[in-house]
């Protein structure tokens, strides 16, 4: 079912021309790349401001405030150029376990960095950060590493992309 | 022809260097490797960036753009040192092949010293700019400058195995 999918998706005639034409194939790469830097870079640092290992004398909220929106407009083009050269090649990504791993590795950072967007106003008000909003800053920041480290290792171990 | 004769011979003898074959031959170490230079690149753009927007209004006007730079400004250099380690280790697994890769050259010849310095430009400038009753317009451009040379970097980059 989902492979069928897959196969109508890779075979539309709009997917075929965007991911075989160099110069369309090129600015794929380059939105995919440049928006994952918009996404992953912002989010660290106010992981790092929740850890205490940056930006300590203003509150975490300061950095939160002004990065989120860019993060989340970065993340849907990220989204959106990701899924164009998904479809290029579905029915070798549908099947394919590292693929499944970024994904699940996608999914559960942007959990962990919504529960540090909802919950640094609270965090900040404190007198320290407490050991909770740490672990959740942590483990956001791991898991976009994570991500990062997963999307390499995809053309890595199985060859697609 | 001299001078191209020995920068190729530079790049034979740097992927035949011991760590450079070991990261040739590994199976898991060329994706840490990717990945370092990925992370790297998410702090050092993601923050460079993220003044250049700051510069341009967009976002928190609140907050003068060079409160930003100075909070993010030990993050920003870390990020480039990941970066250009991590891409140092990969340009030394095949060098002879980058070394005459025109997109590659252009990139690290050309692009990247010239967002570089007007990277440090912004960097110092952003405290003067901060404290006029209103942005200027060549910060403005400055910030809209540094903005595209990053997204040529990318360009030049992503262009390495389509050129070569």
């Amino acid at each position: 079912m989902l492979l069928h999918l897959g196969r109508l998706l890779q075979d539309n005639s709009f997917i075929v021309t965007i991911n075989s034409l160099p110069v369309t194939a090129a600015a794929l790469e380059i939105i995919h790349y440049f928006s994952m830097f918009l996404v992953v870079g912002p989010t660290v640092m106010v992981d790092l401001r929740v850890l205490g290992a940056a930006d300590r004398h203003h509150p975490a909220a300061e950095l939160a405030e002004r990065f989120f929106p860019w993060v989340w407009w970065a993340l849907a083009l990220n989204a959106l150029s990701g899924f164009v050269m998904f479809a290029g090649d579905a029915t070798a990504y549908i099947p394919d376990s590292t693929f499944h791993a970024k994904l699940l590795v996608i999914l559960l950072a942007v959990a962990f960095t919504l529960a540090v967007q909802w919950n640094v106003p609270k965090w900040d008000r404190l007198p320290a950060m407490p050991a909770a909003a740490k672990t959740v800053a942590l483990l956001s920041l791991l898991l976009w590493i994570g991500a990062i480290l997963a999307g390499v290792e995809v053309p890595a171990l199985s060859g697609i992309g | 022809m001299e001078r191209v004769g020995e920068v190729i011979s530079f790049g034979n003898w740097l992927q035949n260097t011991s760590w450079a074959l070991a990261l040739a031959t590994s199976d898991w170490a060329y994706p840490f490797v990717q990945a370092t230079h990925f992370t790297g690149l998410s702090l050092w753009v993601g923050t460079s960036v993220a003044v250049d927007l700051s510069l341009l209004g967009i976002g928190n006007k609140r907050q003068p753009p060079s409160r930003l730079s100075d909070a993010l400004l030990m993050w920003n250099w870390i990020g480039f040192a990941l970066a250009i380690t991590g891409g140092f280790l990969l340009f030394s697994v095949s060098a002879a092949t980058y070394l005459i890769n025109a997109a590659f050259l252009t990139k690290l010849a050309l692009l990247i010293p010239l967002a570089l310095a007007l990277h440090i430009v912004i960097q110092q400038k952003v405290r003067a700019w901060g404290q006029m009753p209103h942005i200027p317009t060549v910060a403005k451009l400055a910030g809209w400058a540094e903005l595209l040379l990053w997204l040529s970097v990318a360009t030049a980059a992503v262009s390495i195995p389509y050129v070569g």
